[in-house]
């Protein structure tokens, strides 16, 4: 499934959160994450954020589809990350 | 399915975070490390023990590619499907004379369907490919009175030849002429796409095995020797055709390669990082496109394709089910 999640945390823990979801997800802007994971990784990563963030501050969301077919992105301005897997 | 990565820039390939992430002039890049299942390096890249170890760690396989697209070894890391029934079961086929023919056979005989398919399409598009057809499938009939594996090599071997004396026709473009088949170093332009095509098909079926139990040493077709990997070689004679040969077709029809992407050096004709590029990426999608599986009822990929061959090699070793090879239907 592809996923995307969007963070909305206490400064303290944004790294700590960003940490977590950069093994699983490719990060495309501050905050923002999108990516291909498999429905155990993703349980794994919702697991793994739940004991980073504060639950009376912190808030995470995340977007999933089960797959890209009818969702289109489009992007004004620069290019900050991506998931190319060609470098 | 998890991703293969391909790093043609100049850098460095770090454990960070306990997830992968690139240095290199151009971008510093996080990879996802639980989406990634490959990494094929074509750069010169460093790394360290650190990074061996989480690769050993999350299963990943890492091929290295020397600067001419020479296919150099791979950290191949421990086996995490260790069974030594599998292994024996290997050997044991291996040895026995008869059975090491069938499923040789069946290979080439996969092989050369394959070749037709791919051929018929262009002749179903008005090339002239009637006689070369008709020769591949005399070259078939001939797979069962081959009496050992050096005849049968042979008549792969004679295939092939006819085949790739066909390119010229489909391809019609006088900068990319097959003349003849030459390797280490290839002498044209069509030999050298080929070389390159088929080294990163063989990687990536190498890929595919250490995801199986089989043990990539031991080669039914292709003679075990003192060097190499052996099995992926001969599964990927399957896919060569359909994957890798469609693919230099459409990269020359497009005309997305042309002769400014190779030079000529000691090492035979060179591709240049641009075309090599193109190529990977066009492969990549390839293997990525999914096609309604016939007995399992649904879509799976090229690359899963190459799996589930694996698989029914697997079940015929341990004799459940005879091996049947694949063969496309378009």
């Amino acid at each position: 499934m592809f996923v995307i999640l969007v963070y909305d945390v206490n400064t303290k823990r944004v790294n700590k959160v960003l940490k977590k979801a950069r093994k699983y997800l490719n990060w495309v802007q501050n905050s923002v994450l999108e990516g291909e994971i498999s429905e155990a990784n993703y349980r794994k990563l919702k697991m793994e954020l739940q004991n980073v963030i504060n639950e009376e501050e912190d808030s995470c969301l995340f977007y999933t589809f089960r797959t890209t077919k009818y969702s289109q992105r489009e992007s004004l301005g620069i290019k900050k990350g991506g998931d190319d897997v060609i470098i | 399915m998890k991703k293969i990565v391909y790093i043609f820039s100049d850098g460095e390939l770090k454990r960070q975070d306990n997830t992968l992430k690139f240095y290199c002039e151009e971008t510093n890049r996080y990879l996802p490390v639980e989406d990634i299942s490959d990494i094929f390096v074509f750069g010169e890249v460093n790394i360290n023990k650190k990074l061996l170890e989480l690769l050993s760690q999350k299963e990943i396989v890492m091929h290295y590619f020397n600067y001419h697209g020479y296919y150099m070894g791979t950290f191949y890391p421990r086996e995490h499907y260790n069974s030594g029934y599998m292994t024996l079961k290997q050997a044991q086929f291996y040895l026995e004379h008869d059975r090491r023919m069938g499923i040789a056979g069946a290979i080439v005989r996969g092989a050369l369907k394959n070749i037709r398919q791919v051929l018929k399409y262009y002749a179903n598009r008005g090339k002239d490919l009637d006689a070369s057809l008709q020769k591949l499938k005399e070259f078939e009939e001939q797979i069962d009175g081959c009496a050992d594996i050096s005849e049968l090599m042979a008549v792969e071997g004679n295939a092939r030849e006819c085949y790739y004396r066909a390119f010229d026709k489909i391809i019609e473009n006088e900068d990319f002429v097959f003349e003849q088949r030459t390797r280490r170093p290839p002498r044209n332009h069509l030999n050298s796409l080929i070389s390159f095509g088929n080294s990163v098909m063989y990687t990536l079926v190498l890929s595919e095995i250490y995801k199986t139990h089989l043990d990539p040493r031991i080669g039914f077709l292709h003679a075990t020797n003192f060097r190499r990997f052996s099995l992926n070689l001969d599964i990927a004679e399957l896919f060569k055709p359909i994957l890798v040969d469609r693919v230099i077709f459409s990269l020359l029809a497009k005309k997305m390669v042309t002769k400014q992407d190779f030079e000529s050096g000691m090492e035979g004709i060179v591709i240049k990082d641009r075309a090599k590029k193109l190529f990977v990426e066009e492969l990549d999608n390839k293997l990525k496109t999914t096609i309604k599986h016939r007995d399992i009822g649904r879509e799976v990929s090229y690359r899963r394709l190459i799996r589930l061959e694996l698989y029914k090699l697997e079940k015929h070793l341990m004799g459940e089910k005879e091996y049947e090879p694949f063969v496309a239907r378009w």
